[in-house]
């Protein structure tokens, strides 16, 4: 599936140009100005579109582009969400810029990567975790039910616990091989 | 203080709140919602506490570190000042660590405690000045937002599994912010979302508590559902036993058979030396078998042999009977199971649907329930069967030679390591196997419902390149579990074999010394008979091995069962609910608040009142939650907050079916079943008769296009309506509501599809039919609500305007400026065809 869409994007689709034209706002270093204003919160000043405060950096791709794609959003007056534009690549930007953006989207995501699975304990309908996250040891609960547990891009699954924490295990192959023979015993879908 | 030790402990559970406030009557800027405070605290404290000092902090429920304490006073939030404060559990970056909000009459500052060091992590905020406060979700996180200077400022973060009391912290805050006094109950409560007993986290919003409640296990769950039978069960378990000793005797004959007929005669009997007649041979059985003639033992021989027969013919009849039972007994219980399953997927709510796909569902409705059948199966001759088997048969070898028994024995431990294997190693791999098959399935149904899609994409190629990878998967799936049985059979076969051979090795060197009449012989005909028992021995101990097989499949098989029987995602129901036999059809929603995830509103504090008989309207843009507000009208979702009533009486009251009895629902996409047009319309009505039905469908402006198919009424649909037009489905599903003459007509988008003029003559049907009944018209065409006595404009959740069309029209609002825009589109369209 990925391969797919890289290849979409390399060969020029000539219907993409047209599509561009009502497509969404890109933020390039020339028309966009980003900075970190009042209360360390990200400002974004963008040409023709005027400034914006307390504005949050959101992945379009998280999984797939985890550094790409990244929409520089807002709420409005009427506590609605807008998006102001995205950036397609950062890396275009000053080290500053990144930096900022870097930590607006350390701020939108909290997800614990399990690296290790020590044991899993099936209980009255709930498996008991003992797991080794990047923050170390931790155990949580989750339901067993299929729909408690996604898919993570192609390999990967998405564990949400009972309190719909989020902790992921990126590839599911890379775990340790009695780690994973663990896990599939009870998430095997 | 009593309560402090209780409320340390609580201080444990991430929900825990700290409150504190003054009673000082000396503080001069007391404010009047702090008098209310005090008020409302008395009550409390009169309860547990001593009587208080004044001008001392009193800690309520939960503490705060001294240390943090310390450090709120350094930035102006002393021990008067504070309203209550909330633990968290990680800084703005999300680091884990132990952060502490405390909030004041005017100010709020969030403190880390972890270090050795308190920090101020943000603040102090002077909060009174924000205009809102807000909980913000992002991916695995939430803040607590202040709006300050025209943006959302961050506080505190918190992981999900605070969201409850920061849910409850926010809540008191807005009140705050509107004057509103304090409600220090609200903020106490007990969680709803983890047990208050052992504080595990709850499946569901005030549900019991799976580890308190003793949820039992698959197994005696499925005991329990065998229970009915329990008569036939007890027939069948007296049979097999009976079974297992028919099956003993034989090995018993045959060694007779080897030790005392088929032997060599001794030299008088081949003399001749023998009386004749019955009486002589009734003194040769008592003298043994040393004095029989051959006559004597082809006599012997031949009774031996008609009772082998009958041993062997009383035992196939039980096993008839056995058969004939189990099966019985196991198919009416898949059946029972069946139906329970479907019945309650029928109670289950709407939401839960949303969370688990078809195909998913209706493989255990379908195959796992077979499983069960299987458990009967393995009760009445499966594993209770080999397990007597090996038992008895265990008995009579150490009965019969206990040195030889202790070697047919020896095998055993192996059994118990294959076994043990097969737990660690082949087991999963079943669990997979049936995910790919559930997969497939899945697939397919996407697949064949989606085929004019895939066609119209031209994705044929990338279809079949996904059903080839899920074949893939199968394949893989079946051939990992195929593979290793195909090797761990024969290796459990050849440990057996072993076994046999040691039998000969040792068996045969006593039968040779007891030839010679040596100490501790045996006779051939118990060797014999250890091997007739030893088939019978091993054939049952590799069938419990492969016991563990079968057990695994039931254990998935059955935890996926209980999965759905135990789904709680059930509306509560209201244990006297109120019955409304007649409706008015008045329609009012208070401060609703809704959201498909409670934490992520949909519905904003939305009130409307509907008076009965009128026909309203309902526009909006798309995603505004103009569906939502029919699917909290209709109670397929609970509020979180607020109320719907009907006829001034909560939905959550009403008696289900009466509820669904008033309202007629035409949804945006119609549904149709595989049955006749008549039958489709008159769902909700099996018993109408054919003018009703024709009434409807004229009404709908159906009946035209019905009454010009070969078939008429009687025209067989396809799945979901194929064979129609989509204008054509809707106009039956319009049909279908009218037959019912329902209270409340409910019509989402249900023209859209319709030709302007067909819909001018099913609004006309409608007018009519209107009329005393109340119409809630949901439209994206705003010619069709020209005449709603009533339209309600929704925006992002909210009524942010309503009024009739020319009222609206003069407001010049969001309503004018669609109408505005749709009178444009039209002219272009127009100036298009002209
Ligand atoms: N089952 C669901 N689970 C989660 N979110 C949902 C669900 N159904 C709808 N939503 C979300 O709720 C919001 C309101 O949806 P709703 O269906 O009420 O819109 P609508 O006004 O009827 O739009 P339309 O005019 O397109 O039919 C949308 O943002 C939608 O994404
Ligand atoms: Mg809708």
């Amino acid at each position: 599936m990925m391969a797919d869409a890289q290849q979409r994007t390399s060969v020029p689709f000539p219907g993409d140009e047209t599509l561009r034209q009502t497509g969404y706002r890109r933020l390039t270093p020339d028309n966009t100005r980003i900075f970190e204003g009042s209360f360390s919160l990200l400002h974004c000043h963008v040409e023709g579109g005027g400034l914006y405060r307390g504005v949050r950096a959101v992945l379009m791709f998280p999984i797939s582009h985890p550094d790409r794609y990244i929409s520089l959003r807002y709420t409005d007056e009427r506590d609605q969400d807008q998006e102001i534009g995205v950036i397609e690549d950062l890396l275009v930007f000053p080290e500053a810029v990144r930096q900022a953006v870097r930590e607006s989207l350390v701020r939108q995501y909290y997800e614990r990567v399990i690296h290790r699975i020590h044991s899993i304990e099936c209980n009255y309908g709930l498996l008991f975790f003992d797991v080794t996250t990047g923050q170390g040891r931790e155990r949580f609960v989750m339901q067993w039910r299929h729909d408690r547990a996604e898919d993570y891009g192609e390999t990967g699954k998405v564990l949400l616990d009972s309190l719909d924490n989020r902790y992921i295990i990126p590839d599911v192959e890379k775990l340790p091989a009695a780690d994973r023979r663990v896990f599939v015993n009870y998430i095997y879908w | 203080m009593p309560g402090t030790e209780r409320h340390t402990e609580e201080n444990l559970l991430p929900n825990s709140f700290g409150f504190r406030y003054s009673t000082n009557p000396h503080v001069e800027e007391e404010k009047w919602e702090r008098r209310r405070l005090c008020r409302s605290f008395m009550k409390l404290f009169a309860k547990g506490a001593p009587a208080q000092e004044p001008a001392r902090p009193q800690i309520l429920v939960g503490s705060i570190p001294a240390s943090v304490l310390a450090s709120a006073q350094a930035v102006g939030l002393s021990g008067e000042n504070c309203l209550f404060s909330i633990r968290s559990d990680m800084d703005l970056r999300g680091r884990p660590c132990e952060v502490w909000l405390v909030v004041g009459h005017d100010r709020m500052a969030a403190f880390t405690a972890d270090r050795l060091e308190v920090r101020v992590l943000s603040g102090p905020f002077e909060w009174r000045k924000a205009s809102k406060v807000r909980n913000y979700q992002t991916v695995g996180s939430m803040f607590l937002q202040l709006r300050l200077d025209e943006m959302y400022v961050d506080v505190v973060r918190f992981s999900n599994g605070f969201r409850e009391s920061f849910g409850r912290a926010v809540v008191q805050l807005q009140r705050l912010l509107k004057g509103e006094p304090l409600n220090p109950d609200a903020l106490k409560a007990p969680s709803e979302t983890r047990c208050n007993v052992c504080g595990l986290p709850l499946p569901g919003l005030r549900a019991s508590c799976p580890r308190c409640a003793k949820r039992r296990g698959i197994f005696s769950r499925t005991l329990t559902l065998m229970q009915p039978y329990w008569l036939s069960i007890f027939a069948l378990l007296s049979m097999m036993l009976l079974g297992v000793m028919l099956d003993l005797i034989p090995p018993q004959l045959t060694r007779y058979l080897v030790d005392h007929v088929l032997k060599p005669e001794s030299a008088d009997m081949l003399a001749g030396n023998s009386n004749g007649g019955f009486q002589g041979f009734l003194e040769r059985m008592v003298l043994g078998s040393a004095s029989w003639t051959r006559g004597d033992r082809m006599g012997i021989l031949v009774v031996i042999l008609a009772c082998l027969v009958a041993a062997s013919a009383i035992r196939q009849g039980v096993n008839i009977f056995i058969g004939r039972v189990s099966s019985l007994i196991g198919t009416r219980i898949t059946k029972e199971l069946r139906e329970r399953l479907h019945r309650h997927l029928l109670h289950l709510s709407v939401d839960y649907y949303n969370r688990h796909s078809a195909g998913n569902l209706m493989s255990r409705v379908l195959y796992d329930v077979d499983y069960f059948q299987g458990f009967v199966h393995q009760v009445a001759h499966g594993f209770l069967l080999n397990l007597l088997l090996v038992l008895g048969i265990g008995t009579v070898l150490f009965f019969m030679n206990t040195r030889l028994a202790v070697v047919v024995l020896l095998p055993i431990p192996f059994v118990m390591v294959g076994t043990t294997f097969f737990w660690r190693h082949i087991y999963p791999r079943y669990y997979r196997l049936w995910d790919s098959q559930s997969k497939m399935a899945q697939l397919l149904t996407g697949f064949l419902q989606g085929i004019r899609l895939v066609k119209a994409f031209s994705q044929e190629e990338r279809e079949r390149a996904r059903f080839s990878s899920s074949a893939g998967y199968m394949q893989q799936a079946r051939r990992s579990v195929e593979m290793s049985m195909a090797t761990f059979n024969p290796i459990m076969g050849f440990v057996f074999g072993l076994g046999g051979l040691l039998i000969w090795w040792a068996g045969g060197e006593k039968v040779l010394r007891g030839l010679s009449g040596e100490e501790g012989g045996i006779t051939l005909g118990t060797l014999m008979a250890f091997f007739g028992y030893m088939g019978m021995f091993y054939g049952p101990i590799s069938q419990l091995t492969m016991f563990s097989n079968w057990v695994t499949g039931f254990l998935s098989a059955g935890q996926r069962v209980f999965e759905v029987l135990d789904s709680s995602q059930m509306l509560p129901e209201e244990p006297r609910p109120v019955r409304l036999s007649a409706m008015k059809g008045a329609i009012e929603l208070r401060n609703v608040t809704f959201g498909y995830d409670p934490y992520h509103p949909i519905l904003k504090n939305v009130s409307l009142t509907i008076e009965p008989g009128r026909f309203v309207g309902i526009v909006g843009k798309s995603g505004s939650g103009k569906t939502t507000l029919v699917n909290v009208i209709c109670r397929f979702y609970d509020v979180q907050q607020g109320s719907v009533l009907l006829d001034g009486v909560d939905v959550r009251k009403i008696a289900t079916e009466d509820l669904h009895r008033h309202i007629g629902l035409v949804l945006q996409e119609p549904f149709l079943f595989r049955a006749s047009i008549a039958e489709n319309i008159a769902y909700g009505r099996p018993d109408a008769p054919p003018s009703a039905i024709m009434d409807a469908a004229k009404a709908a402006n159906a009946h035209d296009f019905i009454a010009r198919r070969p078939n008429g009424y009687d025209m067989k649909l396809g799945e979901n309506g194929s064979g129609l037009s989509g204008g054509e489905r809707q106009r039956i599903s319009i049909a279908r509501a009218l037959l019912c003459d329902p209270r409340i007509l409910i019509l989402d988008e249900a023209t859209s599809s319709v030709d302007t003029e067909s819909e001018l003559e099913i609004q006309k049907a409608l007018m009519n039919l209107c009329k005393g009944r109340t119409t809630l018209a949901i439209a994206h065409r705003l010619s069709t609500l020209k005449n709603a006595d009533r339209i309600f404009v929704m925006d992002d959740g909210r009524i942010v305007e309503e009024g009739t069309h020319e009222e609206l029209l003069a407001r010049e609002g969001i309503y004018s400026k669609l109408v505005r825009i749709q009178t444009e589109l039209s002219r272009l369209e127009g100036g298009h065809d002209g």
